[in-house]
């Protein structure tokens, strides 16, 4: 698809004989905001590289504006905007120094668009960076990568050390940039409820695969949790197609399911004489539920 | 206007559709009336702008919004009918379902969940 911003093929990456990235095949399309979740070590960095060009795929390709990630024209790279996980300020420049230095680089900066952000998220233009605390620089971070206004905007980890009232701010600002639907915006965290805001689409990594990719509605609809009651010997014999979990006692048992249709709910019920009722799941717990 | 909950496992537009639908079926949002933009919403409550988009998109499809060129979106003029009724009826009947199974679980009478719906309904 000629329209995607990134799209990745069957993509692979391995250190040595440690596999980090395993055959993910994926696309991101224009005003998309993916929300990419993993615990530590899955592979969400490694990921986020690879779409940046920062390190060569094992195999497979990945594209960003049609464009392999490894051989991006200058063109396209200032159209892609990125927060790293360490940030790499220059400790002896004043906040606005380094501003002008990024700004230099763009010929589309938004100097008024700064200039505002500075104001509101109470950014200290003269302060020294090296004085700055962690949660200033991730600030700083930030406003570099939104200056340019990019269609691509990759996130790692950003809001890690920002008080919530920060946080806040930064999610609103990115409601902002994702609100006109030209720029799409990948966003890795976790900050659950920061990704359940802004996220449309769900990105699970496990273990170097794509354990779930789709939207965050659908996986709040086909991830829930069933509590199941009846008689004894009717619970004891139930059978949960798609269980991730089960736990029974007497007369009751509580079940986890992947691909719920609720549709079958009335002949489930009817099928094992069981009441059943449905809990819907909130990222969090979907999230706990699929790593257990 | 609407409280949204991101942390709920409803999704989200699904808890405006049914916001909007209750406010519409019971007049406190009456024919005419202008809706937040897309924009302003997913602004105020710092949430993805395609969910409140997809949950206006749905409720233009029902009928209950009309979208109108450069202006924000309004409450659709409909003539009150008995559908009204069924359709207010129809978004109570799951909490219903789940009362009343619960009742029998206690195994309550009848009689006893309806005086207990009576005091509270006269509360």
């Amino acid at each position: 698809m000629a329209d995607a911003t990134v799209q990745g093929s069957h993509l692979s990456k391995s250190f040595g004989q440690r596999s980090v990235i395993d055959d993910l095949s994926f696309e991101v399309a224009p005003g998309e905001v993916i929300g990419l979740l993993g615990k530590n070590g899955a592979g969400k960095t490694t990921l986020l590289e690879l779409m940046l060009g920062f390190t060569p795929p094992t195999s497979g390709t990945v594209n960003v504006f049609g464009h392999p990630s490894q051989r991006l024209p200058g063109a396209v790279k200032s159209r892609v905007g990125f927060v790293p996980q360490q940030d790499e300020l220059l400790d002896q420049l004043t906040v606005a120094d380094q501003l002008r230095v990024i700004e230099s680089f763009y010929s589309h900066w938004d100097g008024e668009l700064i200039e505002r952000l500075c104001r509101e998220w109470n950014v200290n233009t003269a302060a020294r960076i090296k004085d700055l605390s962690v949660g200033e620089r991730q600030k700083l971070s930030i406003l570099l990568a939104f200056g340019q206004r990019p269609h691509l905007l990759v996130l790692d980890e950003p809001v890690a050390s920002l008080d919530p009232l920060a946080r806040r701010q930064f999610l609103e600002q990115l409601v902002e940039i994702s609100a006109d639907g030209e720029r799409a915006v990948i966003f890795s965290s976790h900050i659950v409820s920061d990704i359940e805001r802004l996220a449309n689409r769900i990105w699970i990594l496990k273990n170097g695969r794509l354990d779930w990719q789709g939207d965050l509605d659908s996986l709040k609809d086909s991830i829930v949790r069933l509590h199941i009651r009846g008689a004894a010997e009717a619970v004891a014999g139930v059978e949960v197609p798609g269980a991730i979990s089960l736990r029974r006692e007497a007369g009751f048992a509580t079940a986890v399911v992947r691909d719920w249709n609720p549709e079958v709910l009335q002949s489930f019920q009817g099928a094992h004489a069981v009441n059943v009722e449905v809990e819907s799941l909130g990222l969090e717990e979907i999230f706990l539920e699929l790593h257990r | 206007m609407f409280v949204l909950k991101p942390q709920s496992g409803i999704p989200i537009y699904r808890q405006l559709l049914e916001q909007v639908r209750r406010m519409v079926a019971s007049g406190q949002l009456a024919p005419g009336t202008e809706l937040p933009s897309v924009r302003e919403l997913a602004i105020q409550h710092a949430v993805n702008p395609m969910t409140v988009s997809k949950a206006y998109s749905l409720l233009e499809a029902e009928g209950l919004l009309e979208r109108n060129r450069g202006r924000p979106m309004t409450v659709a003029n409909r003539p009150k009918n008995a559908a009204q009724l069924s359709r207010r009826l129809q978004q109570v009947r799951p909490l219903l379902e789940q009362t009343v199974l619960a009742a029998k679980q206690l195994e309550l009478s009848e009689a006893d969940l309806l005086k207990a719906i009576r005091e509270i309904w006269e509360e």
